[in-house]
């Protein structure tokens, strides 16, 4: 991809969020639809979420401890797991599992209709589709995504401690004290304030693609495809962002 | 707001519309009357539902004008464009229904998103109505997913007609459908026009079935509209490409269908409007 077309591609979906965010500001969401979007987001990302989030905590124990121990600090492993987990990887991870499972779903979704003409027939009827296919699915992932992004948190720090105490003997009382030095309020704040981005990021450049998805199985299947790689890259560079934004 | 009775329903004035190189529709113009159905007929890719595109408002032309139900569809902001759809309806090629709800709600999917205070009965004896008239009648709680073919473009048209609209537009009705369900389809068409009194526009490459149901027919080929008339004087045109159109089962001459350029093409003074 040149720049000229990634310029072009920005300026499509820049077009495509002001014609939501038009649509979707000051008129209520459709009737009934946003608590089961959460719903379904959160049901379909928190499993898998959880796998991830927990063993992620335990390799981070491991490599904290294995680097650490040489030079004696080896009780510095919560302030790792807390400066790493907490800030940086709780968020991306929760982000990325979200992406990849009700991502994809959002973005075949919209594909499958934008096939079938349904998006069409949307329109046709008078109804706004950027309303009625994205408000929904906005407010559930916005609703879902800082309890999912607490819930891995709670999950890495949890089998971390596990391994920790459990596994290569710690003291518990003093990594949580080490993860609390490591951590502050301030730190669940931002990270909730990324999850929340995030979770816009998400929905949008999912939806986009999904609304803008060639025809037929393979249309589809670039959409999809394309939508999961765009937006784990954007909660990446955005996380990048924050971080830069809110410790620097 | 309706439009007077000598208004036509639609008006295509040097309308052209291309997708990067390919030229898709080239200096078209006709107008539909009201209270008649009229057929666009013309092979695949010959640009028939481009135009279909344009009457709904989905696509808007790259120049010329296309004015629907008195809007200028170029022009319009999406506001003009959405109030004016609330005044149509349009059956999809595969219905375009949505598989998460059953018969009853894809029935309903219209009045329920512009009459929201109506009340539940009244909005259910619609459905019933509705479903009644595509000969479906008590098929409200069932999913859409169970449905044939020619079920779901009945639901298509009766979701079509629930709001009552001044002009109804059908995206190849008959494809996909066996013969037999295809000529249920264009009797239900004839019926429902007769009934309702509203404007039909029938885009197809049946010319049995659109010779059934059309007042008027026009034809499409290489982005001109080479012909459009009444169907009685539509079906006696010399033009080669309208001839072997209509003996489907001739064989074209050696070569295949002519050049544009050696055809007889219908000008803008020239078509019957």
């Amino acid at each position: 991809m040149n720049p000229l077309q990634l310029l072009g591609g920005l300026g499509r979906f820049s077009l495509f969020c002001w014609t939501f965010f038009k649509a979707a500001i000051g008129r209520r969401p459709p009737a009934g639809k946003v608590m089961g979007e959460a719903y379904s987001i959160g049901v379909r990302s928190l499993p898998i979420l959880m796998v991830i989030a927990i063993f992620v905590g335990t390799n981070l124990t491991l490599q904290g401890y294995y680097a650490f121990q040489p030079i004696g600090g080896q009780n510095l492993v919560g302030m790792f797991v807390g400066l790493a987990g907490v800030r940086e990887l709780a968020p991306i991870i929760a982000a990325s599992m979200v992406a990849a499972k009700a991502g994809t779903h959002m973005a075949s979704q919209v594909a499958v209709m934008r096939s079938r003409e349904q998006i069409d027939a949307l329109e046709v009827m008078g109804v706004n589709a950027h309303w009625y296919l994205i408000t929904p699915r906005f407010l559930g992932i916005m609703l879902v995504m800082p309890a999912l992004t607490t819930l891995a948190i709670f999950g890495m720090l949890a089998s971390s401690y596990g391994v920790a105490v459990h596994q290569l003997g710690l003291n518990g009382t003093e990594f949580l004290e080490f993860v609390r030095a490591a951590t502050e309020s301030r730190d669940l704040i931002i990270c909730n304030i990324k999850a929340l981005f995030f979770g816009a990021v998400i929905c949008l450049v999912c939806c986009y693609n999904g609304f803008n998805s060639e025809p037929g199985p393979k249309g589809v299947g670039n959409a999809t495809n394309r939508a999961v790689v765009t937006a784990a890259v954007s909660c990446v560079l955005l996380n990048y962002l924050i971080s830069e934004i809110a410790y620097a | 707001m309706t439009t007077p009775a000598n208004t036509p329903v639609i008006q295509f004035q040097n309308v052209s519309k291309s997708f990067g190189d390919h030229l898709v529709l080239d200096d078209v113009s006709f107008s539909f009357p009201k209270g008649q159905t009229t057929a666009i007929i013309g092979h695949s890719g010959a640009g028939k539902s481009v135009i279909l595109k344009h009457i709904a408002g989905l696509m808007k032309p790259d120049a010329g004008q296309v004015v629907v139900l008195g809007c200028d569809i170029a022009q319009a902001d999406p506001k003009e464009i959405r109030a004016t759809r609330k005044r149509m309806g349009m059956l999809f090629q595969n219905g375009a229904l949505f598989d998460s709800m059953t018969v009853g709600e894809n029935v309903a999917f219209p009045l329920v998103h512009h009459h929201r205070k109506m009340p539940a009965s009244e909005l259910q004896g619609r459905v019933e109505e509705a479903l009644k008239e595509v000969e479906l009648p008590g098929f409200q709680n069932r999913p859409v997913v169970k449905l044939s073919g020619g079920q779901r473009k009945r639901v298509g048209l009766a979701r079509a007609l629930i709001t009552r609209p001044e002009l109804v537009l059908f995206d190849e009705p008959n494809s996909g459908l066996d013969p037999v369900t295809s000529q249920a389809i264009d009797e239900l068409t004839i019926h429902l026009k007769g009934l309702l009194g509203i404007s039909f526009v029938v885009i197809s490459h049946d010319i049995v079935g659109s010779l059934k149901v059309a007042d008027r027919l026009g034809m499409l080929y290489q982005g001109k509209l080479i012909e459009y008339h009444e169907v009685s004087r539509f079906i006696q045109s010399e033009n080669p490409v309208v001839k072997a159109f209509l003996q489907r089962n001739v064989k074209l001459p050696t070569g295949g269908l002519p050049e544009l350029s050696d055809i007889i093409v219908a000008d803008k003074a020239g078509v019957d409007r």
